[in-house]
């Protein structure tokens, strides 16, 4: 769930659920570790992280004060779900798991925001999107 | 990366560190290292000589005299969050201090490196020009006052001469039924600020007598909004139009743009935020009257 203020249009995520199915859990505090690390790259991905070039072709965000990770205070509680079906392949009931956090939260994340403009009739084809994307997304859709 | 070599100074009285700074070839004032030790380990700047004020006992401190507040210029930002001294006298400069880094920054970072380094989107500054704050700085030849309104000339550029320390900042008390309010757009929570609002209102007898507002983020140095305030002196509180005012604050800028955001985004996300920080600091003026 995305918030995005209407005159800022700084973005906020309100709420990120998140649920996986690896089978048996050998450790979750490991599963829930991985699927935390994959959302927060969907995070950062949409909302925060730009390779930035001039007209030269020169990397322009080169430190971490220039291309922006998300911190702990850009991540909201994960509300993390498991769903436990046991593989029949292994003795275990064990399955493949860690990308589960990772392929979905780009595009979950940039699909709220998208439909969080979409009543002003944005239409949302490019990440990142910073507050400053945003508003000009708005402003090309008003004109 | 680490910082290229340099040569270690920590003198322990302010009459040593002028000394210092002007007899020592390439040396540069260290005053907390919250922006000098990232450039230099970034290797972005190099000196042959640091000259660290932090243990300088006559530059820290912060005390309220003659309805002035003078906060000594190595006080750290953690100081000034944590005085009670600042929160009551000084209002703004406490509700502004959370929005600098985070707290492991704001124990090493001290109001006068803040200043002295006028980074353009830096929250200090525009305090300082919101509340027409005076400057102290100490050369050579004795001390001189600057107001803050002269003291910030553009990017990292200040009124201070070479060879000269800030060494105080005096803040004007403001009595009565006072507001003040921060407003500010980052991306991250403590990072620099894309654009930011600095405001602070005074009301006599239902009305604004007096109004600092002052943005940062918007170009070369704190944008004192001049016009927005006069519109704003003599309106009956609540103001009506401060979406306005807000535009009365942004007239005359052409903010830059950087790999953050668009220099159209922070002119229009400025007015917001004048509307957005005088509609609290009237609110706060409201029930202070």
């Amino acid at each position: 769930v995305v918030e995005i203020d209407g005159r800022t249009w700084e973005p906020r995520v309100l709420r990120y659920i998140v649920s996986e199915d690896c089978g048996r859990m050998i450790n979750p505090r490991v599963v829930e570790g991985q699927i935390a690390g994959g959302v927060v790259q969907g995070l950062g991905g949409v909302l925060l992280e730009n390779f930035v070039y001039d007209g030269d072709g020169n990397p322009v965000t080169t430190t971490f004060m220039d291309y922006l990770l998300p911190t702990a205070t850009e991540v909201p509680d994960l509300e993390i779900g498991h769903i436990v079906t046991e593989a029949t392949s292994n003795p275990g009931g064990f399955k493949g798991m860690g990308e589960g956090g990772a392929i979905g939260s780009h595009a979950a994340v940039a699909n709220a925001v998208a439909d969080a403009l979409a009543h002003l009739g944005v239409t949302v084809t490019t990440t990142p999107l910073g507050p400053s994307h945003i508003f000009e997304l708005v402003e090309a859709a008003r004109s | 990366m680490k910082p290229a070599p340099f040569e270690y100074d920590a003198p322990t009285t302010l009459a040593e560190a002028v000394e210092l700074t002007n007899s020592l070839e390439d040396a540069k004032v260290l005053a907390g290292g919250q922006s000098l030790l990232p450039i230099l380990a970034l290797r972005l700047s190099r000196f042959d000589h640091l000259i660290d004020l932090g243990r300088i006992g006559e530059l820290i401190g912060i005390e309220r005299a003659n309805g002035t507040v003078t906060v000594r210029a190595m006080s750290t930002q953690a100081d000034i969050g944590a005085s009670a001294v600042v929160a009551t006298g000084v209002p703004l400069l406490a509700k502004a201090t959370p929005f600098i880094g985070h707290f492991q920054i704001r124990n090493r970072g001290t109001l006068g490196g803040s200043l002295a380094h006028a980074d353009p989107s830096a929250e200090y500054p525009a305090v300082a020009v919101a509340l027409d704050a005076t400057l102290e700085v100490a050369g050579p030849s004795g001390s001189r006052r600057i107001p803050a309104s002269d003291f910030f000339e553009a990017t990292f550029m200040t009124a201070a001469a070479e060879g000269e320390i800030l060494t105080a900042v005096h803040f004007p008390v403001w009595a009565g039924a006072t507001g003040f309010a921060v407003e500010e757009v980052a991306r991250r929570h403590g990072d620099f600020a894309l654009v930011g609002v600095m405001a602070g209102v005074r009301l006599e007898a239902g009305k604004v007598a007096h109004a600092g507002v002052a943005l940062f983020g918007v170009g070369g140095r704190p944008h004192r909004a001049t016009a927005a305030e006069a519109a704003l002196v003599g309106s009956a509180a609540p103001v009506s139009d401060l979406a306005e005012i807000g535009q009365l604050a942004v007239g005359d800028l052409d903010p830059p743009d950087d790999i953050h955001a668009s220099g159209a985004y922070r002119r229009q996300i400025g007015a917001v935020l004048v509307e957005r920080a005088l509609h609290t600091a009237i609110q706060e003026a409201i029930s202070h009257g």
